[in-house]
């Protein structure tokens, strides 16, 4: 099912603060039309969803990773290969919950929030909400439900970033949901 | 009515100069001549690397988008030193007119250096009734700081203004362009920044940290 790796060569460079600056104005219109951090939020979500969903496809032919066995394997290629592949930046993996179903994605640097500073009306706003939005869609196109939030944020004043998965359940074949 | 004294002032008694001397040394400043009919006063200054006394940041429209100043003096003072410092930029930038194809940023350099003057009337008081013996009421204008003002304007016709209190070592060329390179780093920032409306006045604390950084400490 998976296609030649022949766009492996096609990653063409874009320059990143045109990327940053347009991820910018995408969360300020919606701000403004939604009103309600909330209500951003969950608009984010959803984006991030969407993309996800059609952004696997292009993951796994320019990665021809197999079928990973476990969720500590899905772990590593998340982290190595696709945050790489897409933001450029290598998080590391953290914090494993006992049951090994749950972990922590470390980002350093976040090339969304370059240059953002969140001002105090916005204070529950989740910037970067739309990483976790494609990581769900992704992963639940390869029959994984998880749920994902950010536990940390540069933005309000943490060191890090940080991303919690949590591993849910395996799908059986089900269609997927759809866009809600 | 402040004039200054068109005589020569002779020396008082060595009594009321050590005097006067003290007293204004309790309030941190320095003589720096006693003949001139002008007291010169400086304040002490300890550290030569952050000299800027204020800082401020004019948007294309001529209305400022962030002002600081050191607050121990009176603000409004520097308010209204900037302000007219923008006719001086504003007479820069039209005198340079067809001639710039240079592409550079106009770093305008000095603008013109003040001589400001600010009365103390509790020193005045005690600095007339040393003169008394010597001769009748002749008030005088202590001369402060003596400000130059230095200005930088983007192509965007955002203009940048930095007063200095030169009564200090004075500040090198190349440290000059240095700060208004920084300032112009970060206020691109602060423009990149999606929550920023053009316009708007300046509320990052990025910027601030870097505008604090070039002020002289408040002691």
């Amino acid at each position: 099912m998976s296609r030649q790796s022949n766009r492996t060569t096609d990653s063409k460079k874009m320059n990143a603060e045109l990327f940053t600056l347009t991820y910018g104005a995408l969360v300020t219109q919606l701000c403004k039309d939604y009103e309600n951090d909330e209500e951003v939020n969950k608009q984010l979500d959803k984006m991030g969803y969407n993309i996800g969903v059609r952004l696997i496809e292009d993951f796994l032919a320019r990665s021809s990773v197999g079928r990973c066995q476990d969720f500590r394997e899905t772990a590593d290629v998340i982290a190595k290969v696709a945050f790489k592949m897409y933001l450029g930046i290598t998080p590391s993996v953290t914090n494993w919950s006992p049951a090994g179903d749950e972990f922590s994605l470390i980002l350093e640097s976040n090339p969304l929030v370059d240059f953002v500073e969140l001002p105090d009306n916005h204070s529950s706003l989740v910037y970067s909400n739309l990483l976790c939005g494609v990581l769900r869609g992704a992963l639940e196109m390869v029959q994984m439900a998880v749920e994902v939030k950010f536990s940390q944020d540069t933005l309000r004043g943490d060191n890090v970033t940080e991303i919690r998965m949590k591993f849910i359940k395996r799908m059986e074949e089900n269609l997927p949901a759809g866009d809600e | 009515m402040l004039t200054r004294l068109k005589t020569q002032v002779p020396l008082f008694s060595m009594n009321s100069y050590t005097k006067l001397r003290e007293k204004l040394k309790l309030s941190g400043l320095s003589f720096a001549s006693t003949h001139s009919h002008v007291i010169r006063l400086g304040r002490h200054s300890r550290h030569n690397s952050k000299m800027a006394v204020c800082i401020a940041v004019i948007a294309k429209e001529n209305y400022p988008l962030f002002i600081r100043s050191v607050p121990i003096q009176n603000e409004l003072k520097f308010h209204y030193t900037v302000h007219t410092s923008l006719d001086v930029v504003e007479e820069k930038i039209s005198a340079v007119g067809k001639a710039m194809a240079d592409q550079r940023e106009l770093y305008l350099g000095l603008l013109y250096p003040t001589e400001d003057y600010k009365v103390y009337p509790h020193l005045i008081k005690w600095y007339v009734t040393c003169l008394h013996q010597f001769f009748s009421y002749q008030i005088v204008c202590i001369l402060l700081y003596r400000h130059t003002r230095y200005g930088y304007v983007t192509n965007s016709k955002v203009k940048f203004v930095i007063v200095v209190d030169s009564s200090n070592t004075s500040l090198r060329d190349n440290e000059i362009r240095s700060m208004f390179r920084k300032l112009h780093n970060s206020f691109t920032d602060v423009m990149c920044n999606p929550f920023y409306n053009p316009g708007d006045t300046i509320q990052s604390k990025a910027f601030d940290s870097i505008v604090s950084a070039m002020m002289v400490q408040a002691s």
